[in-house]
């Protein structure tokens, strides 16, 4: 049994918000499994539901939890927690215990950086490395964040990695911490100045000073994360390596659909199938009054809003991605069965 | 008191709830009730992918205050660019601004700072019913971000006021935190599907409003709710609706369980919006709103 042309060493499922894809990583890797495969799915905020179907709990965020599901190839699942992941790296990295314990017990640390932007999507990174790097497994299937926007998750390890790297904290911390700290240049000067005077008038004097300890304790870290954000970056372009997009159904959700395709395609990322989920399927137009009428026509209506939406974007695709329509099932697939039919649906539709 | 009249003596009512639950459509429709109410309403979108002028049928707002009917306006508000506006007007030096908000640092610092963006965009609510601005509103009605980014836009100043000591940010976060914890200033709005994901989330949204700034929202929103299935309906049913039939009796039962493990939870004002035969724009909105109204009257 093939995976037609989903056999990958790394798939990336994205897409909106609320759109499956979690279950539907979920289904591949029972499919990647199924057909020999060791698998590892990546995935950050399973339903309670799948994680009962899957038989994976909380330990998942600390090391992958073996799915029992009798497949040739082996399953496991990872939990993705920023936190977490965020900690277990210190502690790797840190050159010494003093050095993470000064992390750790960081205000900015404690209380903030959980909140810095993009952190979620970068620890993502950060763990995906870190899995790719033990090859323990034959294909990794990544489920990408929850964010409205779902580019947010490729463009954090570049934005995370610049903030990092452009010295920006340095340049502008280091006139106040160290005075007359070289410096060279008078617009420099003038600019740093002017940071320096704002952040202190704005800011405050605690909250800076937090911050500056923070990233003085991070520089010993500074270059593994350059490195590693660069390795899988390349990862991510690579031709072992494919995006699968999902989208939600109706016509009112081709207009982010396209826009995040031709967006993976100007990145440089492979874009394999689109997948247009949870489609209700076509019904009869009622042609009684009675008490199904009304229900019968909403049905009706939301069928054919649906298929025209797969109509539509099927036309509106430039490179004639293949298309998957998955309907949408009486019941939600939190199942092993239905998990599995789920992914036999979407491979079905696939060129073999 | 009934609810609305509860919202309309509010200034600020964020919306907020999981990815793709109809957030902005329950945004707009409030925002159209309380303009009808008489309330001089700015329903704002801070998603720079701007959605809510094809519900309005106005269009796009490009950063610009548009009218979208009578005491109605919508903005689609640039966290960064209010960031850079309050700058402008600190720094009195022309030249020594333009630098500023121009430098690398800046930017970075803007982009990658916990809860500034949140904070600024708040600011901007707070001065806008404070009549800072020349554009007058009582209320504002804010479509926020999805529940995680949502959740973080209202304790950003809370958290930041207890990070931050002294400096015009921490002054800033002190006065938004307030704004926001005065039950009779802010309200909080959460929008669902009766799913199991939207319903989890919203579950924990609510535990968080409460641990964080002690207090429950106004109201939740269980949206697209598929209607009722008449189980006594009598015969004849045509064998060519077997499988819609299944499928509506089966996904009305999941809306249904997922109504009563939120009721299990949430002894507040509920309100049910059912999912409706017509395509998004203002003839959907408008018929959310009269349901909503009703609702809530």
């Amino acid at each position: 049994m093939t995976l037609n042309g989903l056999d990958r060493q790394l798939l990336v499922v994205v897409g909106a918000g609320g759109v499956g894809k979690t279950t539907l990583a979920a289904a591949l890797g029972l499919q990647s499994a199924k057909a020999g495969a060791d698998t590892l799915v990546m995935t950050f905020d399973p339903s309670l539901r799948l994680k009962d179907a899957l038989g994976v709990g909380e330990e998942a965020k600390e090391r992958p939890a073996t799915v029992k599901a009798g497949t040739k190839g082996r399953l496991d699942v990872a939990l993705l927690d920023a936190r977490t992941t965020f900690d277990r790296l210190i502690r790797r990295y840190a050159p010494d215990a003093a050095a993470a314990e000064r992390i750790f017990s960081n205000r900015f640390y404690r209380d903030l950086a959980g909140n810095l932007a993009g952190i979620l999507e970068y620890m993502a990174v950060e763990r995906l490395f870190e899995v790719q790097s033990e090859r323990r497994y034959e294909r990794i299937i990544l489920d990408t964040p929850p964010t409205r926007q779902a580019l947010d998750f490729l463009e954090a390890p570049d934005r995370i990695v610049n903030f990092l790297d452009s010295g920006a904290i340095r340049i502008a911390l280091k006139p106040w911490w160290e005075q007359g700290g070289g410096l060279r240049g008078m617009p420099m000067r003038l600019a740093a100045k002017g940071v320096e005077e704002i952040a202190d008038r704005i800011i405050g004097i605690r909250l800076l000073g937090d911050m500056l300890e923070f990233f003085r304790a991070f520089v010993p870290l500074y270059d593994g994360f350059r490195e590693r954000a660069e390795e899988v970056r390349k990862l991510l372009r690579a031709p072992e390596t494919l995006f699968v997009l999902v989208s939600g159904p109706g016509a009112d959700r081709i207009p982010d659909t396209l826009f995040f395709a031709r967006k993976l395609g100007e990145r440089g990322h492979h874009v394999g199938p689109i997948v247009v989920n949870q489609i209700h399927p076509e019904a009869p137009a009622p042609d009684t009054p009675g008490p199904l009428a009304e229900g019968l026509a909403l049905f009706h209506f939301l069928g054919q809003r649906d298929r025209d939406g797969v109509v539509r974007l099927r036309k509106l695709l430039s490179k004639g991605e293949p298309l998957v329509a998955v309907p949408l099932t009486a019941t939600p697939p939190t199942d092993l069965p239905s998990l599995t039919r789920l992914g036999a649906t979407l491979l079905a539709q696939l060129p073999g | 008191m009934k609810v609305l009249d509860a919202l309309a003596k509010l200034q600020l009512v964020v919306v907020t709830g999981k990815g793709g639950v109809g957030k902005t459509t329950v945004a707009a429709a409030l925002a159209r009730l309380l303009a009808a109410r008489g309330r001089r309403t700015l329903l704002l979108e801070i998603d720079p992918r701007e959605s809510l002028h094809q519900l309005l049928g106005t269009e796009p707002s490009g950063g610009k205050i548009i009218k979208a009917g009578a005491r109605l306006a919508v903005q689609n508000l640039q966290a960064q660019a209010v960031i850079e506006a309050l700058v402008r007007e600190k720094v009195k030096v022309g030249m020594l601004a333009k630098r500023i908000v121009s430098s690398p640092v800046f930017q970075h610092f803007t982009e990658g700072a916990p809860g500034l963006k949140e904070m600024s965009v708040l600011g901007y609510a707070l001065r806008t019913v404070e009549g800072e601005y020349r554009h007058k509103a009582d209320v504002v009605v804010l479509d926020a971000p999805a529940t995680g980014h949502g959740a973080s836009m209202l304790s950003a100043p809370l958290l930041l006021a207890e990070a931050v000591e002294g400096g015009q940010l921490g002054e800033m976060a002190q006065d938004l935190a307030g704004f926001i914890a005065d039950p009779g200033r802010c309200g909080v709005v959460l929008a669902t599907l009766a799913e199991e994901m939207p319903v989890q989330e919203l579950i924990e949204l609510v535990t968080l409003l409460r641990e964080r700034m002690g207090r429950p929202p106004e109201l939740v929103v269980a949206n697209a709710l598929y209607p009722p299935y008449p189980t006594d309906a009598p015969a004849p049913r045509r064998p060519d609706w077997a499988e819609t039939l299944v499928l509506w009796e089966q996904r009305r039962a999941v809306n249904q369980r997922e109504l009563a493990r939120l009721e299990r939870i949430w002894k507040g004002p509920l309100v049910e919006l059912p999912l409706l035969p017509v395509e998004r724009g203002p003839v959907l909105l408008a018929q959310i709103a009269d349901a909503l109204g009703e609702a809530l009257a």
